[in-house]
């Protein structure tokens, strides 16, 4: 059993080895080593590309995690006293919004916003006062975020609903015998139970919007997120800064991993 | 069309909102005809904060400029010298085909500023309005006259310049002769197909994209490279169908798989097999004695492009002859401007590689603009890749 | 300050509704549209009627058939490989190291799929595990840009995301019910089969779901280490949208897929809905 499990995790991490020891490349290519150097962290951590698509992924990961938690907690709230058509409704719109692949989202996406688009900025260029260039609707961080953030409600209802549904209820009928007005019982009984999934559901959206490439690659305009720079890095011709990039995201989150694991068991031990 | 009305239908107006999209009425004439003129005003009057401010940085050019290019095309030296020089930096991305990029342009908001496109797709970007005129005036630089018409040509269309020619290059193959075995050297597209389906199974590469695949395949029968006739591109898919079992992949970037030794022959183009050969002797360039194609790229500004200013320094200063000279040395294209040449070395100017043999360059066509948008090629090329 | 709940409710509903419409709803109805169109004269739409581009699919037969066999065959084989880790974790592992070792299946997650994608790339080429083999007396294999492959890449990407769920079922699992077993001597495959199998299939179910979905929009592991060989439908949209440009047709087999998607989950869903005991949050979390 351990020796399988050995195996597994070597499996999981030889090509993360393999990822690290090129990194340390001095040549310019990612697969024959030339010798050892350190000069590929520096030029990433100075280019100033990738710090801009760090901080694009960053603001639109935050944003869409933000947004869909926020929409996605309110509708989940609210199915519970709903019901009938519209309650059908939404349940085959979530239902279809995570079951549809990203890759469908992503193109349906492009080209019914760029068909929105081809008819709406002469409208608006029209429309505009004194004759000075009006803004124009494009792709970027807006239909990022509106994107990604779509599959991300749709996953925070399905959870905070969840939630819900495990919530035991005589607390809020106690709660409500007692005299607590209804923001009230919200605030002190039901957001604490619903609280973990509510964090579940922002973590998740979070790390779906920071990690997503398919949907990206057909909605982001003229935006570079991290793995769409990552992407055309490695059609480029990869080099060993993106290397570099992928080992030093691994390495400061295996740091704080084995850190706070190092904090909890000695915590545990004075207990 | 100067009857004025006080309504408008729905339908009228979208006829109308049509046309002024196209461009073939004036703003002023939209908003006088739908009668939206009379609220723009009043609305703009009455809320002030819509007027638009617009902030211009005069002088600089910015701290970016976006190319779209090609692989392995590009010395990132030049870059860095670009950068030191005038504080702004290239992000560039790399393509496989002209149609991706066009793919790309007609979905809009790509944020280019400049890029990269084969003569025969020239045209069909100005059709299609998606490309500005070249403002010669901001490239001191470039030179027309030292350039070989032959070469720059395809960038004007109706005598207004939209392109500015970057190099040239044909369409042959590389193959690795180290593992020809008891083969000998191949001299033709026949041989590059035959070998293919027998001797370098699952050892070949072609290019994703459909110009050169489906046109080298064409010339297995001896058709033109350009042929967009319906039995003629018949013939060359039942080839391109037994073939596909037998590639290594399709790919147009064949630089990595050649030099691990995975892929042994490949569609290439001459810098590349340049590239390649400096680093690997045993890698060879074929140009198949059938013809196939001779191309010139050129430099083009996509309507729209954020970065104007920085798009014509990045132009001018990858056209000046001592960066151009660095940028042939390093991807190993032959130009056609006779100040870089000057100024190369001589083994580069009598290169096989970069300038093959009268009699190899004579049966070479360009691609013709209709391959670009012909829909049978292009189901054909799907329809192979997706086989 | 109350408003009146019914009003409330609406309020609250309205943007997710909106959401809904205006990204999912909307850019499906124009897929549905485009796809009885025709392509434009340069690529791109034309408006039209037709049912050509659905009497065509057939053309993209092998991409469906593709995604078709390799989805199931890369979701059982994340299945067989996370069960016994997931097993390892819940049941074996030492307490103090579990979180660590729980955490350690999902770190490489936080690499992107790219750069991931693109070891293997090294690891399967010739200069990796053939040219090993090969030093081995084990033959030289060709394994980049075949099935084998992108099967690798599946189950190094999508690993993580069906050990989590299994360990989840099994972590809850009442160990109580194992030892009563062993004590009334069962043997322990038995034990498995009648007792932590059933019980730990929410979690199965739930992995298996998960992996699939993603699964069968797959574009970019097909097309890093199956070299344009290994075609699903994924690669098939994004060379219709990105390269031949036909948008009418590609609307049709995104639709196509959507359908066949709806068919194969629902289908599913019903089927592990009845197999693990009627819980309907299974199937999805």
């Amino acid at each position: 059993m351990r020796l399988y499990a050995l195996a597994v995790y070597l499996f999981l991490y030889i090509p993360i080895a393999v990822i690290a020891l090129f990194a340390f490349n001095a040549g310019r290519h990612a697969s024959q080593f030339e010798g050892f150097s350190t000069q590929w962290f520096g030029k990433a951590l100075s280019n100033p590309f990738v710090m801009e698509a760090f901080r694009t992924s960053l603001t639109v990961a935050l944003a869409s995690a933000v947004l869909a938690t926020l929409c996605g907690t309110m509708a989940a709230l609210a199915l519970q006293s709903v019901g009938g058509r519209l309650r059908a409704a939404f349940d085959a719109l979530i239902y279809v919004a995570v079951m549809v692949p990203g890759i469908v989202i992503g193109i349906a996406t492009l080209i019914a916003l760029v068909t929105v688009f081809n008819w709406l900025n002469p409208v608006l260029a029209a429309l505009w006062p004194l004759g000075a260039a009006a803004p124009q609707f494009s792709l970027g961080y807006g239909s990022l975020i509106l994107a990604h953030g779509l599959f991300s409600m749709a996953l925070v209802i399905i959870i905070v609903r969840a939630r819900i549904a495990g919530m035991d209820r005589s607390l809020i009928e106690a709660s409500a015998d007692l005299g607590a007005t209804p923001w009230g019982t919200f605030r002190q009984v039901t957001l604490p139970q619903i609280f973990p999934g509510i964090l579940a559901g922002f973590l998740l959206s979070f790390t779906f919007s920071f990690d997503d490439f398919i949907i990206a690659f057909f909605v982001a305009g003229s935006k570079t997120t991290l793995p769409i720079y990552v992407f055309s890095s490695i059609r480029r011709g990869v080099t060993p800064e993106i290397n570099a990039i992928g080992t030093m995201v691994l390495a400061v989150s295996l740091v704080l991993l084995i850190t706070a694991q190092g904090l909890l068991q000695r915590g545990r031990r004075r207990a | 069309m100067t009857d004025r009305k006080d309504t408008i239908s729905r339908k009228d107006f979208l006829a109308e909102l049509e046309r002024y999209r196209k461009g073939s009425v004036t703003r002023r004439h939209f908003l006088g005809v739908t009668g939206l003129g009379l609220a723009t005003t009043v609305l703009g009057a009455a809320v002030p904060g819509l007027m638009p401010r617009r902030a211009h940085a005069e002088g600089s050019i910015g701290d970016r400029v976006v190319l779209a290019s090609w692989p392995n095309y590009h010395d990132p030296a030049n870059f860095e010298a670009f950068k030191a020089k005038t504080g702004a930096a290239v992000d560039m991305s790399v393509f496989g085909s002209n149609e991706e990029m066009l793919a790309k342009l007609q979905a809009g908001g790509t944020g280019w500023d400049v890029f990269v496109p084969t003569n025969y797709t020239i045209s069909t970007y100005v059709d299609l309005g998606l490309i500005e005129p070249i403002d010669l005036s901001k490239l001191p630089n470039y030179d027309p006259a030292s350039f070989d018409a032959r070469f720059a040509e395809p960038g004007t269309i109706n005598g207004t310049v939209y392109a500015v020619p970057r190099n040239w290059g044909t369409t042959g193959y590389v193959v690795n002769t180290s593992q020809l075995g008891a083969l000998a050297k191949p001299t033709s597209w026949k041989e590059f197909w035959d070998m293919t389906k027998a001797e370098f199974s699952g050892r070949t590469m072609v290019h994703d994209y459909q110009l050169t695949t489906i046109g080298n395949a064409l010339k297995y029968y001896g058709y033109s490279f350009n042929s967009v006739d319906p039995k003629e591109l018949t013939d060359a898919e039942k080839l391109l169908m037994e073939v596909k079992p037998h590639l290594f992949a399709i790919n147009s970037d064949y630089q990595p798989s050649m030099r691990s030794g995975d892929a042994w022959m490949s569609v290439a183009w001459t810098g590349d097999a340049k590239q390649l050969h400096r680093d690997m002797p045993e890698i060879e360039y074929v140009l198949g004695k059938e013809g196939g194609e001779l191309w010139s790229d050129f430099f083009a500004i996509p309507k729209g492009a954020p970065h104007r200013d920085a798009a014509y320094a990045l132009l001018d200063f990858l056209l000046t002859p001592e960066v151009n000279a660095k940028e042939v040395a390093f991807h190993g294209y032959p130009v056609a401007d006779k100040r870089v040449n000057a100024i190369l070395p001589a083994e580069m100017l009598n290169d096989p590689i970069m300038y093959p043999a009268a009699e190899l360059l004579d049966p070479l066509e360009f691609g013709a603009a209709v391959t670009l948008t012909d829909p049978g090629r292009a189901e054909l090329m799907a329809r192979f890749k997706a086989a | 300050m109350t408003m009146r709940p019914r009003y409330r409710t609406a309020l609250f509903l309205a943007p997710a509704g909106a959401w809904f419409l205006a990204m999912l709803v909307l850019p499906l109805l124009v897929v549905i549209v485009y796809s009885f169109g025709e392509r434009g004269p340069a690529g791109g739409y034309a408006p039209a009627f037709t049912l050509d581009n659905y009497l065509n699919l057939g053309s993209r037969w092998t991409a469906f058939r593709n995604t078709l066999t390799m989805a199931p065959l890369g979701t059982l084989a994340c299945l067989v490989i996370a069960y016994p880790l997931a097993w390892f974790l819940a049941m074996r592992a030492d307490a103090r190291w579990r979180t660590l070792l729980l955490v350690l299946v999902i770190v490489p997650f936080w690499t992107s799929i790219l750069i991931r994608s693109y070891a293997w790339i090294f690891l399967l080429g010739g200069q990796g595990i053939p040219s090993l083999l090969n030093a081995l007396g084990l033959g030289n294999p060709r394994l980049i840009n075949t099935p084998f492959a992108v099967l690798v890449g599946i189950v190094y990407g999508y690993l993580p995301l069906m050990v989590f769920p299994i360990y989840v079922s099994l972590e809850r699992l009442d160990k109580r019910l194992l030892e009563a077993a062993d004590d009334l001597g069962s043997p322990p495959m038995r034990r498995f089969l009648q007792i932590a199998l059933p019980l730990s299939m929410p979690g199965v179910a739930t992995g298996c779901m998960l992996v699939f979905i993603l699964l069968m929009g797959e574009f970019l592991i097909p097309a890093m280490l199956g070299g344009g060989k290994v075609f699903f439908v994924g690669n098939a949209l994004v060379d219709l949208f990105l390269q031949s440009r036909n948008w009418a047709f590609g609307s049709a087999v995104a639709a196509a897929l959507v359908l066949v998607m709806l068919i194969t989950v629902t289908a599913y869903m019903r089927f592990t809905r009845r197999w693990a005991g009627g819980r309907d949050d299974v199937a999805l979390m």
